[in-house]
């Protein structure tokens, strides 16, 4: 299975707030979908589940225009939300009901996905009087309530402590294994370097990156190296290596226990070395960088901001 | 059409579900059916007695009292006179008003000061055959203490008369007062005694329209302030779940209702001989009245519930929820206030205007029904127009819970979300 959302724009009023998104992820992989908050991530899954129109553009399922009803889609929204007055078990079943599911069915997948997340205990108490940290669980539980081919989650460990988060995490990771389509929103970078084979970053309503996040950690780290120095602070490397290697390096950042050095001239890793070895620089540190998804994320946010 | 159906059933069980509403409705519908199978198994007569005569007429006090038997003086409502003009003859006043304890008094400032005590009910002094003045500490709403002492007076006036002209009183008294016999024959409706169902029915109808319909606010509302409705609107669409709240509210509403006044309509009927047919006025419906009240009520009822439930997307909070529906609830009390003054003239022209406005007719046309005369092409224009006005304020109401259910923070006022809504058209 292979969904494309290609050039889609959408506009209130007089406002366009999605300027052509297109991005694409397959069954089996996880797309993180990421973007600072407004950028546009909850309007794109909204036009994807078919809350809101899109004004242009189209989105293809297996190069067929998708129709979400006919496809099973499990939607686990930021902004949670179930009946806190009526029962766990009670709500679940309603849930797949909606989405298409048989009452005996509904119930049996029901117990199930409460019992994989630990919380079948309080499957006949009202939600109200549930932890959050289990609501959350069983708010993961509606969405693949109905087994969705589709799974949306946005932000689904928020408010989760480190035990409950690595269960959603096995969950997380058996979905992908099962070769389901994941699209993942979160602004925990670590998360989304865990998952997600794909990203796609949205700012202001345009993708400003996406593809496979390998690539693109490989593309950001090109040319990049880091160092850090036994004899020397940070400010005192960076104004030696200013002076010294200019034709070599320039420094293009600065992490607590290193800086980011970018190739200048054709000169390579080893020319580097070189001069390093014959400088009085005592090397503590040296090596090719490579960016985390943070620093991609930043960088190409506060580029574009 | 089939998720209409689960909504419809989630809500549904949400209703029954609440013990609230089932305690309610049984406690009613038992409360009313023993009360009224009481004369079965109690002998109730006295009351019912007492009843009866007590809603006769204006004689109806000294035929109660007179039934009770005369009593004690001292349990008797003590009144003084003073008779300045020789008028009062003591013991025709005593005859006359037996339930009252009739003593002269001394001078006009004693019988002040006996009223002022509240040793008096009252006190009448007597300054002429046909004048007198009157004392009383404070006058209630329904005195008639007045009316009472001006019936005396006017029999001692006649009996002076006739004694000085030499003349027969009770001869006179057959002529002036000739009983006359009426045979009514209603050929249409007793608007008279209809009035009183009519009345009731007319405030159970409202009060049903403003409690379910802000219910069904609330409950919109609440599926905003607490996120359901992020999940549901990607689940099913806006119309089964607006469709589905509004036909639960409807359905319940009209089970709750159709189970307390059947068992309270049905317990009368059953006992109507018992109770002497004294609660007809309330109780004893023609079934072509409670058929038109169950169709333009529930009719009414759904041409509110979708607007009610539009009202409440359109905030995300639930003390928002009066702000937005503050309109809508307006026009319902000012319709509410119309029919119940027009049902004083039931055939007139506004009473027959508000029978075929959506807003009112949900109301007026079944009280047109219940006492005035209204012609079948009327009842069926009214009821066309009232469904055509809820499939519209179905389609309007779904728009606009569309519309604001993924709309939060501030509340959207009803003319930006109209706009919006023509806008986006």
């Amino acid at each position: 299975m292979r969904l494309e959302v290609k050039d889609i724009r959408k506009s209130f009023g007089e406002k366009e707030v999605l300027h052509g998104i297109s991005f694409q992820v397959e069954s089996g992989k996880a797309l993180g979908l990421l973007g600072r908050n407004g950028a546009g991530k909850t309007t794109t899954i909204r036009i994807l589940m078919d809350v809101f129109h899109a004004n242009s553009g189209e989105i293809l399922l297996d190069g067929e225009k998708f129709i979400p009803s006919r496809h099973g889609i499990g939607y686990l929204p930021e902004e949670r939300g179930l009946y806190p007055k009526r029962t766990v078990i009670d709500q679940m079943i309603y849930l797949a009901r909606l989405r298409g599911i048989q009452p005996s069915e509904a119930r049996a997948n029901a117990k199930k996905w409460l019992e994989r997340l630990e919380v079948a205990e309080y499957e006949k108490r009202k939600l109200e009087t549930l932890s959050k940290g289990n609501q959350q669980k069983v708010q993961l539980a509606s969405t693949l309530v109905h087994n969705p081919e589709i799974v949306i989650l946005d932000e689904p460990f928020s408010g989760l402590d480190p035990v409950n988060s690595q269960i959603l995490k096995d969950v997380v990771n058996e979905l992908i294994a099962d070769r389901r389509l994941v699209i993942f929103s979160s602004h925990q970078m670590s998360y989304v370097e865990e998952f997600c084979d794909n990203i796609a970053i949205i700012n202001q309503g345009e993708v400003v990156l996406e593809g496979e996040l390998r690539e693109i950690k490989k593309e950001y780290g090109h040319n990049r190296l880091m160092l850090a120095a036994e004899n020397m602070d940070g400010e005192s490397l960076e104004e030696k290596l200013a002076k010294d290697f200019a034709d070599l390096v320039r420094v293009c950042g600065r992490k607590k226990e290193f800086l980011i050095l970018e190739l200048t001239g054709p000169a390579g890793r080893k020319q580097v070395m070189e001069r390093l070895a014959s400088s009085d620089i005592e090397v503590e540190r040296f090596g090719s960088y490579a960016p985390s998804l943070n620093d991609i994320f930043v960088a190409k946010v506060g580029e574009e901001a | 059409m089939k998720k209409f159906g689960i909504v419809l059933g989630y809500e549904l069980r949400e209703y029954f579900n609440s013990k609230g509403f089932v305690i309610f409705t049984l406690l009613l519908a038992l409360g009313g059916a023993i009360l009224l199978f009481l004369p079965r198994f109690i002998d109730l007569s006295g009351f019912t007695g007492v009843q009866v005569i007590g809603g006769s007429g204006p004689d109806g006090e000294s035929d109660v009292s007179g039934g009770e038997g005369a009593g004690e003086e001292s349990e008797k409502t003590a009144y003084l006179y003073l008779d300045t003009a020789g008028v009062v003859r003591a013991e025709l006043l005593k005859q006359m008003f037996p339930m009252g304890n009739w003593q002269p008094a001394e001078s006009e400032e004693a019988l002040i000061a006996a009223v002022e005590a509240q040793e008096a009910e009252a006190g009448f002094v007597v300054l002429g055959p046909a004048e007198y003045r009157y004392y009383v500490f404070n006058k209630g709403m329904s005195d008639s203490n007045t009316a009472m002492f001006d019936q005396a007076m006017k029999q001692f006036y006649r009996m002076d008369y006739c004694e000085k002209k030499g003349l027969d009183l009770n001869e006179i008294m057959a002529v002036a007062d000739v009983p006359i016999t009426v045979e009514e024959q209603i050929l249409n409706k007793d608007s008279g005694s209809n009035y009183v169902y009519c009345y009731f029915l007319v405030i159970i109808v409202f009060m049903l329209i403003v409690l379910y319909g802000q219910m069904i606010a609330v409950a919109v509302t609440n599926e905003k302030s607490n996120r359901a409705i992020e999940v549901l609107v990607t689940s099913t669409t806006p119309n089964s779940l607006l469709f589905g709240k509004v036909i639960a509210g409807a359905i319940s509403g009209l089970l709750q209702t159709g189970i307390i006044m059947g068992a309270i309509l049905i317990s009368y009927e059953v006992n109507r001989e018992q109770w002497g047919g004294m609660l007809d006025m309330f109780l004893h419906i023609p079934l072509e009245v409670l058929i038109s009240f169950a169709a333009f009520g529930l009719g009414g009822y759904l041409f509110y519930a979708f607007l009610y439930g539009a009202m409440g997307a359109l905030v995300s909070k639930t003390e928002d929820v009066s702000k937005s529906s503050g309109g809508l609830q307006i026009v319902i009390m000012i319709v509410y206030f119309f029919s119940l003054v027009q049902l004083m003239d039931i055939d007139g022209p506004i009473t027959r205007v508000l029978s075929f406005l959506p807003i009112s007719s949900y109301s007026m046309m079944f009280a047109r029904i219940g006492m005035g005369t209204v012609a079948p092409w009327e009842i069926a224009v009214s009821f066309l127009i009232l469904v055509v006005s809820i499939i519209g304020a179905g389609i309007l109401g779904a728009k606009l819970y569309r519309m604001g259910t993924l709309r939060y923070g501030n509340p959207v006022k009803l003319s930006a979300a109209l706009k919006s809504l023509r806008r986006s058209e």
